[in-house]
């Protein structure tokens, strides 16, 4: 630009715009006047200040585009979200729970405030041993104890009044070892745990060589014999926290966090029958049955944990895809653990996810698989080298595989071609049973009906539900926990995803979910703090659901992404040459103006010092 | 004639135990499968395969299935399908070489890409909700892009020409569904012995892809919602209907090659034999069948030969025939028809004998050259679209008449006026704006008024980007008539910019128009008791269904935008308010005097030395000698402009060399 180039030349001149307009004053004046470093008049500040105007008033208008520009995003609970999370990962969700414990004949104590306090010494010990696992029973655990002699009835301080045991039931109860499971019904009818939700244990003394403890099938659990009080007492410790708190898992099996309960709170039990060949032979069940007798009640037993609907299908030439090999002291083919992993052939077994189960429920398939003629029969050797009774096994979170070995293999019984089977019921009942334990299994609780503890074996009474009432206790605290672990790591990464991507539009919707979800979520901690069990599982379940649907909201999955290089593309045209004209005049008009007036300052000292 | 005697007996016999098995029968599952290959006349093959699972209903079976596919049980109780037809088809359907009057053609003849209707029995206000969420369900099921059947302007109501007494029906095609093997794929995974084993296991996906018209149907009928009517069930049929080119088997090669049929095998069209049946199945059976033109070609060929019947056509004495099959039927079945003095011949072979070691390898050799013709629909229907630009247009339809007159002869009304019922419906996506007052028809090429030919009309005009055109009408045409021809005109709409699709410029589909004849039913003759015909392709075969014919599918292109059109508007509008906000601004800081001024000054300077040197230049070219500078004001300013150009050149070209 020429302007700029020649500005020197240019002040110049304008100083000499006055001297050539006015009559020339004096010689003398004109001398020592230099136009290049002084002038007469105040430099003017009309076009210093018009162009000031604009580029303020540019800057006044930035905040206003920004925000027209700006896209929707409703506002989330970043900071509570966070909580939530951090929350739910630092401490456990921890339940209080009530224990109480009878003992039955015994005249040489009385001490029960004492012995409450001995108990929740060792329970203390064995939580501490390693960290409580989520779901358990916190510090806030009360002991109420009750000796129950001919001669006293004793209870101590702790534990609320109407739980109280009342002594003298178990008088004249003599056959206590031969049923077990009219015991545990008439302990049940003294205590109605139903209704109370109060862990008890009885310690019976007796004269009797071993010592044997029952679980029952309710909320309690009895020790018959002649055993010392501290012994006692450890081993109900131990029957409290590892069987009544943990629902008597193994440590390090299947991880308590997971519970194979989809976000809506359902869970479609898929049932397949395979027929690996069928011009071997063509096997069919009454699934019926197995439906009504077998499955129904347990259904039924599991409905606060989950709403579970069952289907099934039977599917042909579904070959594994795993080898097997015929071993001759067996007579029959194995196949190892360690093949396990490839065993389901996903190419041709065709299980499908349920259309019946939209949304997210949770399908877990349950395979019965009938070998070929030419790999029957089959058998799953465990890595000790024996083979396993059940000749099934589970896969966390998919479901379970049986192996079913049809009888005419095994007699070596050449069929008649293309002739149709069905499963006889008394197989039929075994395979239910075999499924079930792998249900329980897959819940996280044990499939046998032995507890090997530290200090004692017991005995755990099986429901003919599938599900005794305290392992359905330890299952609806840990679906609770599981379900606000997962609704605050899912808020979080939706709270990550969405400060990641500062453009992204968010809908009032989602925002509206996360807030119900947290409301949800801490209504669900509050109602675990005060006890009420089944409304915080009803609390959390919706928490988790609504944290789910935020997240996998339509929107969020669309590319709604409105980028700032779009934005920019558009803008820039105008305003990129427009701002640099406005940038460009507010400086030079401001230098043009600081020379002139240093030009002007410098003419009126000259002028005062003559 | 022993042989039919004893086929007549065994019917007879069959009859009495019939009904007693047939009780029991429909308690328990079926399925079935069955292949029927036809000769074409134009050297090809038709290879239709049938598949067909039945299940008794709920409320006696229970809801656990042991061959019934389960996708598709839930599919039906979750949306509550009454009927509903998928088929996924590629290539056309050649009506006049390959027939448009047989049951398969009526049933198996599909448009282009992707058909599908379906009805519910839900109350009127939540079809559509089921529709959408049906169609979702299907496009996960076979993998195709079915759900964008479920916006409203992609399907319609159509109330009486596609099926007659339908309610809750909706319609939609998407005519530029690619169909290939991940669409057949989960077809075949309804089938219980899938493509493991039985016919189903012919299904080489090279061979059935490379032919020349491919069509792959799934039919559903459920009415276990009836409360009132004695329920039987679903009914899952699956077809597929393939069109081959064979492989010429070596012999015969004299000089009649270019008349003579190719002579076929199952191995030389799929390039597999069947290692024996599906186990699951009820009845496996191929069938061959040969058409009545085709029937009495061969009688006439044979009594030039001396000999004198169809017998020798039903006691497979190939000696004496112009073709001859390598394994004999189980069964010669003869069409029992009382119009036509022609009838079609089914041979049936059962795979109950065939085995791995001993597959199944059905070889049809002709011997002689035979030239036959298929059984064409009354009126050949065409459609075609007419005008130019991009504005407006028109569709034409076009009825021929193919000189045939025997289909007229049924639908003689009480006046002794013969005449034929038309029923046409069509279905036009909102942006093509079709002006359904324009609608002309003219009858053998002259212009006629539509009160005379149209019977009823049902139109509902699209609207703007909610719904499509649906046009519904019955014409009744006299029976001489030789060709008809209706036009509509229409207006080219615009689309917004996000509506287009992907190859805008390729243009857009108007689904296939389906012309439908519904006084003209199509079916075969076979037994005259229906107990009797235990194999359900045959049952289907004696099912009256109305004579049907898609029209081609249209392409009209639209105009379609520079789609960098509106950066491009940004861009320059953005140009010049910019231009105009940078002069006014420099206009507003502008101090005239004082440039005034520095150009006086200016001149009095001498001028630097490229001015010197571009007045000299200047001089010498006008030929003038060489004057005193002239008042240059800008010698000094030009001299850094040049500098400053030659520095944004060089800048830009390194940009350029660099980036570019």
């Amino acid at each position: 630009m020429p302007e700029g180039a020649s500005r020197d030349s240019a002040m110049a001149e304008i100083s000499e715009a006055p001297t050539s307009s006015d009559p020339p004053n004096t010689k003398s004046e004109e001398e020592h006047f230099d136009p290049k470093t002084m002038r007469k008049t105040k430099p003017g500040l009309k076009r210093l200040f018009l162009t000031l105007t604009v580029f303020i008033s540019f800057l006044i208008a930035l905040p206003f585009l920004l925000k027209s520009i700006e896209i929707y995003r409703a506002p989330l609970p970043f900071e509570d979200i966070d909580l939530l999370s951090t929350e739910m990962e630092k401490n456990h969700l921890l339940f209080p729970c009530q224990f109480q414990v009878v003992f039955v004949n015994f005249d040489d104590i009385t001490a029960v405030n004492e012995l409450g306090l001995l108990i929740d010494s060792h329970m203390q010990k064995l939580t501490s041993e390693n960290s409580p696992p989520c779901g358990a029973c916190g510090n806030n655990v009360t002991v109420a104890v009750t000796i129950d002699s001919n001669s006293n009835c004793i209870h101590s301080e702790s534990g609320n009044g109407d739980s109280k045991w009342q002594c003298g039931m178990l008088n004249g109860f003599d056959k206590v070892n031969d049923h077990d499971e009219d015991f545990d019904e008439y302990l049940e009818s003294v205590l109605d745990s139903k209704n109370r939700k109060v862990y008890t244990v009885v310690v019976m003394n007796r004269k009797q060589e071993d010592v044997r403890i029952v679980v029952g099938k309710y909320r309690h659990a009895w020790i018959v014999g002649n055993d010392s009080v501290e012994k006692a007492v450890e081993k109900m410790a131990e029957i409290f926290i590892k069987v009544f708190v943990n629902g008597g898992k193994e440590e390090g099996s299947i991880r308590g966090e997971f519970m194979p309960v989809g976000a809506d709170g359902k869970v479609v039990l898929s049932f397949s029958l395979l027929n690996s060949d069928p011009h071997d032979w063509v096997y069919d069940w009454d699934f019926k049955e197995l439906d009504e007798i077998l499955l129904a009640p347990v259904v039924d037993a599991l409905r606060p944990v989950a709403d579970i609907s069952v289907e099934s299908q039977v599917l042909y030439h579904t070959p594994k895809s795993s080898y097997s090999y015929w071993d001759d002291t067996q007579g029959s083919y194995i196949f190892s653990t360690k093949d396990l992993p490839f065993f389901v052939n996903s190419n041709e077994w065709h299980l499908d996810t349920s259309t019946a189960a939209g949304g997210r429920s949770k399908v877990l398939h349950f395979v019965l698989y009938v070998p070929s003629a030419k790999e029957c029969p089959l058998k799953l050797q465990l890595p000790n080298g024996e083979i396993s009774m059940t000749n099934g096994f589970i896969s966390p979170m998919w479901g379970g595989i049986i192996v079913w070995n049809p009888p005419a293999c095994v007699e070596n019984f050449q069929m008649q071609h293309l002739s149709r089977h069905k499963i006889s019921s008394e197989d039929l009942k075994m395979i239910s049973e075999v499924f079930m334990g792998q249900l329980r299994q897959l819940f996280g609780l044990k499939s046998e009906s032995l507890y090997v503890g530290g200090f004692a074996t017991s005995v755990l009474l099986t429901s003919d539900k599938g599900f005794a009432e305290w392992e359905l206790d330890v299952l609806s605290r840990h679906h609770t926990c599981f379900n606000l672990l997962q609704c605050g790591t899912t808020l979080g990464s939706l709270s990550r995803l969405v400060q990641s991507l500062p453009r992204m539009i968010i809908m009032d919707e989602i925002g509206k979910q996360v807030k119900y979800s947290l409301e949800a979520a801490k209504l669900s901690l509050g109602n675990v703090s005060l006890g009420y069990s089944d409304a915080s599982a009803v609390s959390s379940r919706k928490a988790r659901a609504l944290a789910e649907d935020a997240f996998y909201h339509p929107s969020m999955m669309s590319v709604s992404y409105y980028s700032f290089e779009h934005c920019f593309a558009v803008y820039s045209p105008f305003f990129l040459p427009v701002s640099l004209h406005v940038l460009l005049a507010v400086m030079r008009e401001w230098k043009r103006y600081r020379v002139e007036n240093r030009k002007y300052l410098a003419w009126k000292v000259k002028v005062k010092v003559e | 004639m022993v042989r039919l005697r004893s086929i007549l007996l065994f019917l007879l016999l069959f009859k009495s135990f019939g009904s007693i098995i047939a009780e029991e029968e429909d308690q328990i599952e079926q399925f079935s499968e069955a292949l029927l290959l036809r000769p074409l006349p134009d050297r090809k093959v038709l290879a239709h395969f049938h598949f067909e699972s039945k299940v008794p209903p709920t409320r006696t079976h229970g809801s656990h299935h042991h061959l019934f596919p389960k996708s598709i049980y839930q599919l039906v109780h979750k949306f509550r399908v009454r009927e509903m037809e998928l088929s996924f088809t590629q290539g056309r359907w050649n009506y006049a070489r390959w027939g448009g009057h047989d049951p398969i053609s009526s049933r198996n003849a599909k448009p282009p890409g992707v058909e599908l209707w379906a009805t519910f029995d839900v109350p009127q206000h939540q079809v559509d909700a089921s529709w959408r969420n049906l169609t979702h369900a299907l496009s996960g099921l076979f993998c195709a892009s079915i759900n964008f059947l479920e916006s409203s302007i992609a399907y319609s109501s159509p109330q009486w020409s596609f099926k007659s007494f339908a309610t809750n029906i909706r319609y939609g095609t998407l005519p530029r569904e690619a169909v290939c093997t991940e669409n057949l794929t989960p077809w075949l995974k309804l089938l219980p012995c899938r493509d493991k084993a039985g016919l189903s296991a012919l299904m080489d996906r090279p061979s059935i892809y490379r032919g020349f018209y491919h069509s792959q149907r799934l039919h559903l009928v459920s009415n276990e919602f009836d409360l009132a009517a004695a329920s039987s069930g679903m009914v899952l049929e699956q077809t597929l209907t393939v069109v081959l080119q064979p492989v010429t088997l070596g012999s015969g090669m004299t000089s009649s090659v270019a008349i003579q049929q190719p002579s076929w095998s199952l191995s030389s069209l799929f390039g597999r034999k069947v290692s024996g049946r599906c186990v699951l199945s009820n009845a496996s059976n191929v069938y061959v069948q040969l058409e009545p033109d085709l029937v009495s070609e061969l009688k006439t060929t044979s009594e030039t030969q001396q000999q004198s019947d169809v017998e020798n056509l039903i006691s497979q004495a190939w000696s004496d025939m112009s073709f001859e099959m390598s394994e004999s039927a189980v069964r010669v079945i003869q069409e029992a028809n009382d119009f036509q003095k022609e009838s079609s011949l089914l041979y049936e072979f059962s795979l109950e004998n065939f085995s791995d070691s001993r597959p199944f390898d059905l070889e049809f050799r002709w011997k002689r050259p035979v030239t036959w013709s298929s059984q064409l629909a009354p009126l050949q229907a065409h459609r075609f679209l007419m005008g130019s630009g991009n504005e407006r247009g028109a569709i034409a339809i076009s009825l021929k008449s193919v000189g045939r007159s025997e289909y007229a002869k049924s639908s003689v009304n009480e006046e002794g006026r013969c005449s034929l019922r038309v029923d046409l419906f069509q279905v036009v996506p909102w942006y093509v704006k079709v002006y359904y007052h324009t609608l002309k028809v003219f009858l053998d090429e002259r212009l006629h008024s539509l009160a005379d030919v149209v019977e009823r009309t049902n139109v509902s005009p699209s609207e703007d980007k909610v719904s499509p055109g649906l046009m519904e009408i019955a014409l009744r045409l006299p029976c001489d008539v030789h060709s008809v021809i209706l036009t509509l005109e229409f207006d080219k709409g615009f689309l917004h910019i996000d509506e287009y699709p992907p190859d805008a410029n390729q243009g857009f589909d108007i689904p296939s128009a389906l012309i439908r004849f519904p006084e003209i039913k199509t079916k075969m003759h076979l037994f005259e008791d229906k107990s009797a015909c235990k194999s359900p392709i045959l049952s289907k075969l004696q099912e009256e269904s109305p004579v049907l014919w898609y029209t081609e599918v249209l392409l009209v292109p639209l105009t379609t935008p520079d789609f960098s059109m509106p950066y491009n508007v940004i861009t320059i509008t953005c140009t010049v308010f910019a231009l105009y906000f940078g002069s006014l601004l420099n206009a507003l800081r502008r101090r005239v005097e004082e440039e005034e001024r520095l150009l006086k000054s200016k001149a009095a300077k001498p001028s630097g030395p490229i001015g010197v040197l571009l007045s000299k230049l200047s001089a010498k070219l006008r030929g003038k000698p060489l004057e005193p500078p002239p008042p240059s004001s800008s010698s000094k300013v030009s001299y850094k402009l040049i500098l400053r150009v030659i520095l944004v050149a060089g800048i830009a070209a390194a940009w350029q060399y660099f980036y570019g």
